[in-house]
């Protein structure tokens, strides 16, 4: 049996306390920025029953006129990091200029985009149920 | 007091520390290659992307740049699987700690935070605590105890914690609202699409994930196959969540493992044994 010295207890004791103590503080007053003491959030926004849902892509449009869908695949930028940013695209959207050129870093070889923009589809939503309809709305656009 | 501290560090044998330390690290290496590789696509992106959390601005960590992304990739790669052989349990358990926290803070300063990690987090950080355990080893360890009772407890606060999470952020409207609805929208699979025109049945989803979350902490009043059958349901969870919106929770699936009876899983001796019976 290997035991813990008294000072090895206390020590482990003080530890387990500690980081309780960070945990329940991040969860009552925290925020996402003081990771990994944040509250866990996930999915705990409460939108209304018929409010309509917004779902958030990030395309361009090549030299040749084709729409490039601006994934986490193609940029390596999620898509939530666009949402957790918006605001700053929407007051400045030659910001997009950072997705175009972490495209381009990723896809050397594809044709230039004249445009980049962030489009919200809002899907209907009726007594919390989708109701498959929607509408799409522009809310960041950018050119070189 | 006495039966806190006794419950705290209530022995386990040592070879399911040795378990245990080897599927953490194995999974390090899995987590960075294949579950969330995106994490080394931020070597490309510009780095006034790059918004550091708190303790990236604290300690303070570097923008990253992709000399820095992809130095931390391969050291985590080679100290992980070096400390999945159980070798040089502190140093290498500290450095894989020290290499995976730093990947977290570049994988979460770009403007979304995960919270599904929590477990695995302290896993990590108490695993070179409980110094060496050979697998196989059934030398109870008060060490050992310990680090899985904290990481057992950490599994849980994401749950229980989630509850309050939900009541500070979406209120008590939260158990109506249409969250999950919202979810299927933005993520979810053909099952979650057949699920979602179900009426009603997105709403009691809903009230049963917030039951279940204050209840979780009664896994620890559970005994023997009862607590087994409690964190089979804790499996089956995330089983479902998967299947509607193909979020899996991975890492904290693997802290969860601190709750079973790993040192019965003896893969290399099952296959040794297998080549003893098909040598005679």
């Amino acid at each position: 049996m290997d035991t813990l010295t008294t000072r090895g207890r206390a020590a482990r004791l003080l530890a387990t306390v500690a980081t309780g103590a960070l945990l329940l503080a991040g969860t009552l007053w925290g925020v996402d920025d003081d990771f990994p003491f944040g509250p866990f959030r996930m999915y705990s926004t409460a939108p209304g029953s018929d409010e309509p849902a917004p779902d958030t892509r990030v395309e361009g449009v090549d030299t040749t006129g084709a729409v490039v869908s601006l994934t986490e695949r193609s940029t390596g930028i999620r898509r939530a990091e666009i949402e957790g940013q918006m605001a700053a695209y929407e007051a400045d959207p030659s910001r997009l200029r950072q997705v175009a050129d972490a495209y381009v870093a990723r896809n050397p070889a594809a044709a230039a985009l004249v445009e980049v923009r962030i489009v919200i589809r809002y899907e209907g939503v009726r007594d919390s149920r989708p109701t498959r309809t929607h509408t799409d709305e522009v809310v960041a656009a950018w050119r070189p | 007091m006495a039966a806190v501290r006794r419950w705290l560090f209530e022995p386990v044998p040592r070879g399911r520390v040795a378990a245990f330390r080897t599927l953490v690290y194995l999974f390090v290496v899995a987590d960075i290659t294949v579950v969330t590789p995106w994490v080394r696509t931020h070597a490309d992106v510009p780095g006034d992307l790059y918004q550091p959390l708190l303790v990236g601005r604290l300690l303070p960590l570097p923008t990253p740049t992709p000399l820095l992304v992809h130095g931390i990739f391969w050291v985590l790669v080679v100290a992980s699987l070096a400390a999945a052989t159980g070798r040089a349990p502190r140093a290498l358990g500290w450095t894989v700690f020290a290499l995976y926290f730093e990947w977290m803070v570049i994988a979460m300063s770009y403007g979304k935070v995960d919270h599904d990690r929590f477990g695995f987090l302290v896993a990590l950080a108490v695993l070179p605590t409980v110094g060496r355990a050979r697998h196989g080893d059934a030398t109870p360890t008060e060490a050992g105890g310990w680090a899985l009772r904290v990481t057992q407890i950490a599994v849980v606060c994401t749950y229980f914690l989630a509850a309050f999470a939900k009541l500070r952020f979406g209120g008590v409207d939260w158990l109506w609202s249409s969250v999950l609805a919202r979810a299927i929208i933005r993520r979810g699979t053909d099952f979650a699409d057949l699920v979602a025109q179900v009426p009603y049945l997105l709403i009691a989803a809903q009230v049963g994930i917030v039951a279940f979350e204050l209840a979780s902490p009664l896994i620890f009043v559970l005994k023997g196959r009862r607590r087994y059958a409690g964190i089979a349901f804790f499996y089956s969870f995330h089983l479902f969540t998967y299947a509607a919106i193909t979020i899996s929770f991975a890492p904290h699936l693997v802290a969860m493992t601190s709750f079973l009876p790993l040192e019965k899983v003896r893969p290399l001796e099952w296959l040794r044994a297998r080549v003893r019976v098909a040598q005679t």
